[in-house]
């Protein structure tokens, strides 16, 4: 029986190891993923011999750090050449958002082990025996298919509303909310956004609907610490929970300090390096690189996410000892201003020192004069101390100038990508 | 009678479907044996386009449900490729095709012309003439040929609320009401291994069991050529 509230004794056991004992505990784990991806997948064993390394030769995380990174295009080229011969039987599609989609394949092994890191996620955002949960569709996202598996197991009871993440199912969600009442939620922070949006001056407001429910998880976009504070303000929910994870095995997931959320250890190998591909400090932002520390489905070993990304210094509170990640967002969510690339996430945080303008939808407006340092936002709504917001993110983002677009209101759907390319939108005149 | 202790609740239209305890494998062995009736052989990669509280969808495999021992994937030991309904991810359908050959195509019919339309525009036309048969799913009755869009090679009947499975038979083209699963009274059709409510058929022409020997006891659906838009 798969599915049985089985011991998590190893799982936990990593979480408190030191850093060193977890290094040395992962390299040993990192040794074994590459002499299977060598010995079984063509397209690792030719790069390897290109790039002159050798698996049998990894004894440290520096050894690691020689191994070339990997695109989303390099493994769209390869086709069967990245096939592992024990990647499983169910596979899964990313969003394409950053070009052509990959099927990622998942194998009952692999999940196995990935079930484990989402009950200890869970747990931390509260989930408790007895409680009923309402969760993302199952085929949305591999994390996702794990979700079901973990609340069973932490003896839950699952509900899922029809349809999908987009807007137009918001009402289909409501009904499910009302009609299951579950006490545990994990959605898209899109969605939830779109919903309160939705719901906001509707005859029932979002938080009686909300009512009964104690923790709410959210995937997909970077929780700034005023959108939590909105989130639990318009919903009444004891509290928000960012979850973060790729279809390429990146899993992390926050505990109650929500300082950042930890790296799940036990089951992926995260790096943050710069352009000339060295360690960063924690602290510093870089790309986000990943490898799954598991030799079923598919292999991704030193995965360039794209993702921007820094490591927490110091410890956390909680006592855990895996390290805390923040994600920023990835280039399409992105945009080079001058010679700084501006995430979507810091543009909110500068909006959001505004308590007027928590909750808004912001998007980065992709324009030919970026490249001269000018930052163009739009902001849903109507404008609200302009001035004084162009020199904040002027001053706090280090662009030239920037430019504001109030959207008044024009109602653009909150998305995973939050830039537009000046064409696909007609903005209204500021 | 109401599933007892029900740990997975799906909201579908129309209703809820309520599992409990050995439930999901009764209704996975089902679909595999839809699968099977409409010519899907043993070993196949099967992409499903619904959504994920779509029972076509959650009993593809035991790595997408708590408490699947045995979903489809593993019952014809073959593939499963999650594919959600949500015109966002319909869009990205032709080129995982693209990537992946797949035996059978699963897709809802109401979402058969968006993938249609993104199949021409990004030249992906090919593709549809590959041998790979497309599976279209309706509710009440089968869409209308169209020759725009990509064409069906079967269809399988689903009313979700009455949690209705029914294959359209590579013998005699019927849809068939699996004996053992489904009771019918008149027009009424239950359900005999869920609480569900009952489904009235609103058009087709019921055929009494020996209709096909495929099925000697099961009841059938039948819709006219013109009805079934030929």
């Amino acid at each position: 029986m798969r599915d049985t509230t089985s011991s998590c004794a190893r799982s936990e056991a990593l979480e408190t190891l030191s850093g060193a004992q977890l290094t040395a505990w992962q390299t040993g784990r990192l040794r074994e993923v590459a002499n299977h991806a060598y010995r079984e997948v063509p397209f690792y064993r030719e790069l390897w011999d290109r790039a002159g390394v050798e698996p049998g030769l990894l004894r440290s995380i520096e050894d690691f750090a020689r191994f070339p990174t990997i695109s989303k295009h390099d493994l769209v080229q390869a086709g069967d050449c990245w096939t592992n011969p024990h990647q499983g039987s169910v596979a899964f599609s990313t969003r394409g958002t950053s070009g052509a989609p990959l099927l990622v394949w998942l194998s009952a092994e692999e999940e196995e082990a990935y079930i484990q890191p989402t009950m200890r996620g869970f747990r931390w955002a509260g989930f408790r025996s007895g409680m009923t949960a309402l969760l993302m569709s199952p085929v949305w996202h591999r994390l996702a298919a794990c979700e079901a598996h973990a609340i069973a197991r932490l003896g839950g009871r699952c509900a899922f509303f029809w349809g999908s993440m987009g807007t137009e199912y918001t009402d289909s969600f409501l009904h499910t909310l009302s009609s299951a009442r579950p006490e545990f939620i994990t959605t898209t922070a899109p969605f939830l956004l779109s919903l309160i949006r939705r719901t906001t001056g509707a005859p029932t407001r979002p938080h009686e609907l909300f009512k009964g429910v104690r923790s709410v998880v959210v995937v997909g976009l970077p929780l700034t610490p005023r959108m939590r504070e909105f989130l639990r303000d318009r919903l009444q929910v004891e509290d928000v929970f960012e979850r973060g994870g790729t279809q390429e095995g990146a899993a992390t997931d926050e505990c109650r300090w929500h300082t950042a959320p930890h790296v799940h250890e036990d089951v992926c190998y995260l790096e943050v390096i710069d352009d000339a591909g060295i360690h960063v400090a924690p602290g510093s932002r870089g790309r986000l690189i990943v490898t799954k520390l598991s030799t079923a489905g598919s292999i991704f070993v030193r995965y360039d996410t794209g993702d921007i990304a820094a490591f927490a210094p110091g410890e956390c509170a909680c006592g855990c000892g895996f390290r805390r990640l923040k994600i920023y967002g990835r280039p399409e969510s992105s945009v080079l201003v001058g010679d700084r690339l501006v995430t979507a996430y810091d543009v909110r945080m500068c909006i959001e020192e505004d308590p007027a303008l928590v909750g808004r939808n912001v998007l980065l407006i992709r324009e030919a004069n970026a490249r001269a340092g000018v930052l163009t936002v739009a902001v849903e709504g109507d404008a609200h101390d302009p001035a004084k917001l162009q020199a904040r993110l002027r001053e706090r983002l280090g662009v030239a100038t920037s430019h504001l677009v109030w959207l008044g209101d024009l109602r653009v759907n909150w998305g995973f990508r939050q830039v537009l390319d000046g064409r696909e939108i007609r903005l209204p005149r500021s | 009678m109401p599933t007892e202790n029900p740990y997975l609740l799906f909201d579908v239209p129309g209703g809820r479907l309520a599992f409990g305890d050995g439930d999901l494998d009764i209704w996975a062995e089902h679909l595999a044996w839809c699968y099977r009736m409409m010519g899907i052989p043993d070993g196949a990669t099967i992409a499903v386009q619904d959504f994920g509280s779509s029972p076509i969808s959650f009993l593809g495999s035991s790595l997408l449900m708590p408490g699947l021992q045995r979903g489809v994937a593993e019952r014809i030991e073959g593939r499963f490729i999650c594919l959600d309904a949500s015109a966002e991810r319909v869009t990205l359908t032709p080129a995982l095709l693209a990537q992946l050959a797949v035996d059978a195509l699963v897709i809802r019919e109401d979402v058969l012309e968006l993938l249609s339309a993104e199949l021409h525009k990004k030249g992906f036309a090919a593709l549809a003439q590959r041998p790979m048969k497309t599976i279209v799913v309706f509710g009440d009755e089968p869409p209308a040929l169209n020759p725009g869009r990509l064409q069906p090679s079967r269809h399988l009947m689903h009313v979700e609320s009455a949690l209705l499975l029914a294959p359209q038979c590579v013998k005699c083209e019927c849809f068939h009401l699996r004996e053992g699963f489904y009771q019918v009274d008149g027009r009424i059709i239950r359900n005999l291994r869920l609480a569900t409510p009952p489904y009235e058929l609103p058009r087709g022409e019921l055929f009494s069991p020996s209709h096909c020997a495929a099925g000697i006891r099961d009841w059938c659906i039948g819709w006219s050529p013109r009805e079934r838009g030929i």
